[in-house]
């Protein structure tokens, strides 16, 4: 069933059980975290003011470059009064 | 990246990606002009994410949520709108029949294959949204690695999704719609003291990282070298990603940088703004600090805004600056890789320039010419550079995420981490970001002070 690449070899005989047995506790533990502790975790003091503050400003930490940001960063208007861009 | 995967005829797989890639990208540009605004159309007050494309609302990914993944597939009015999601793996589907198709390979044996992996693309997504994992810059390209390590590891990889496994195809092929993002003239978006903090110091860290690596700490591959250089030197997931590819770097190897960046990323964004407030550093040059450092371009943002909405917004366009050196950094990479990594030294003279282009990626040229035409097409005008925006940052950033996102699930399931584990025993990977990092922090922190602290401010008037 399996190939070279990739973890687990699964056996022929039983192999399929054990493998849908592993799939479905790790779907289940998935499903607990994500459902379960991740939620109750977001009420903890400092987190939730983390995540308060970005809702607040707008601000997506997942951004992965800086066309996925909320708000695309041009050159803010101020900076010219604090720092000469082209002596 | 391991070397393509054959085709019995038709076209190579890097060409087969600049040619969808580019396709998909002139579509994009075509799509939005046809529905240009016809008032107005240079706004940029009005238009802030360049012009309002139709396309961008014919597909999209799962969306923000707390506890319950169905709040993932509501639209802004609550209701339930499956549609966006299931074009998105519509387009994941079809980017890989196109791709076998044009690589002279057997559709009907990876359709399923490819369906597979869209749905558990889709389910990377949602585990990547769920608010706290999203608010803590855990990016979707992490969770990709871990569903298809897990299943990889767990079950093994059924043979029916073998033909389907082509994930370098899919990143390939995102890369080139992604170089329409990567626009030129940010580069000079804060004129010299931009220049000095992100061109001088990002190109020394990255090479004196890499060199760390291979003649200091003797890790063993070159190219796992490269890419953890790259992603702590300039902008995290998308360079390990555009570097890894350039030099060929294995699935192992990208995971590996993955993790360790967005590990070491989550502990900077939370730790650095307060120790910028404890050395009482200016808000623009904890900003550019910030900005030249963490690795990640959300994470950037939300430290910077965390320290004060100046310091957010000199981080982020730091962070951009940064962000648009890829495309020249990936070429350079896959340039150096091509002449002088894997050249023959038997080769006979006169042939070194033809070998280096015969193993130059091909794709690399497909991801430069989407960022030099459409940087060439953003310098026109202000019409123009809406156009493009609207183009790119309201519709392929969907389309290549997907694709990325499917190649990441290819990549866990194709990882094998026991390649890896005597380099991973020997620590040396850490070591090496490690160090890295902290010469980036200490470079960036007196080039950040030099021209934002001192050189180039100006006298403010009490």
């Amino acid at each position: 069933m399996a190939l070279p690449e990739g973890g687990g070899a699964v056996s022929a005989s039983g192999g399929h059980l054990a493998a849908g047995l592993r799939l479905a506790a790790g779907a289940a533990i998935t499903a607990a975290v994500w459902c379960g502790v991740l939620p109750r975790l977001l009420e903890v003091g400092p987190i939730q003011r983390h995540v308060e503050l970005m809702e607040e400003r707008g601000v997506d930490p997942a951004a992965m470059y800086y066309t996925e940001l909320e708000r695309l960063p041009l050159r803010p208007a101020w900076i010219d009064e604090v720092i000469v861009l082209w002596p | 990246m391991d070397e393509p995967m054959p085709a019995r005829r038709g076209l190579h797989e890097d060409i087969a990606a600049v040619v969808i890639g580019l396709a998909t990208v002139v579509l994009a540009l075509a799509i939005t002009w046809q529905t240009r605004p016809s008032e107005d159309a240079g706004n940029r007050d009005r238009y802030s994410k360049g012009w309002p494309s139709p396309a961008a609302s014919w597909i999209g990914t799962p969306g923000t949520w707390t506890d319950q993944p169905l709040q993932a597939f509501r639209d802004s009015t609550g209701r339930l709108d499956l549609a966006p999601v299931v074009v998105g793996m519509a387009w994941v589907v079809c980017v890989g029949v196109l791709g076998a198709v044009l690589g002279g390979r057997t559709v009907r044996t990876a359709i399923l294959g490819f369906a597979v992996l869209a749905a558990l693309a889709c389910l990377a997504y949602l585990l990547a949204t769920q608010k706290l994992v999203k608010y803590y810059n855990l990016e979707y390209p992490l969770w990709a690695l871990a569903v298809g390590l897990f299943i990889g590891n767990a079950a093994g990889v059924p043979r029916w999704l073998s033909p389907a496994l082509v994930g370098e195809f899919f990143i390939k092929t995102g890369l080139v719609i992604f170089g329409a993002e990567v626009l030129l003239s940010r580069l000079l978006a804060l004129g010299l003291p931009g220049i000095m903090t992100a061109w001088i110091v990002t190109p020394i860290v990255l090479v004196t990282t890499y060199l760390f690596g291979v003649h200091v700490l003797r890790v063993p591959s070159r190219s796992l070298c490269m890419t953890l250089s790259a992603d702590m030197a300039v902008c995290g997931v998308s360079a390990a990603i555009a570097t890894g590819a350039a030099c060929r770097a294995k699935k192992e190897e990208i995971s590996l940088t993955i993790g360790l960046s967005l590990f070491f990323t989550v502990i900077m964004m939370v730790a650095m703004p307060p120790i910028i407030r404890w050395m009482e550093l200016d808000a623009v040059v904890g900003g550019a600090w910030i900005g030249g450092t963490i690795d990640a371009t959300g994470a950037v943002v939300a430290a910077g805004e965390s320290l004060g909405k100046e310091a957010g917004e000199v981080a982020a366009t730091v962070k951009m600056i940064q962000n648009s050196m890829i495309g020249l950094i990936a070429f350079a990479v896959a340039a150096y890789w091509a002449g002088w990594v894997e050249r023959n030294a038997d080769a006979p003279r006169g042939s070194l320039a033809g070998e280096a282009w015969r193993r130059f990626p091909r794709f690399i040229l497909g991801f430069l010419g989407a960022s030099l035409v459409c940087s060439l097409l953003h310098s026109f005008g202000p019409e123009q550079a809406l156009w493009v925006e609207g183009a790119t940052v309201g519709f392929t950033i969907k389309l290549r995420g997907w694709l990325f996102c499917t190649g990441f699930v290819c990549m866990g399931l194709q990882t094998n981490f026991r390649e890896l584990a005597p380099v991973l025993a020997s620590g040396r990977p850490v070591v090496l970001y490690l160090g890295g990092q902290a010469l980036n922090l200490a470079l960036t922190l007196a080039m950040a002070s030099l021209t934002f602290g001192w050189l180039f401010r100006k006298v403010v008037e009490p």
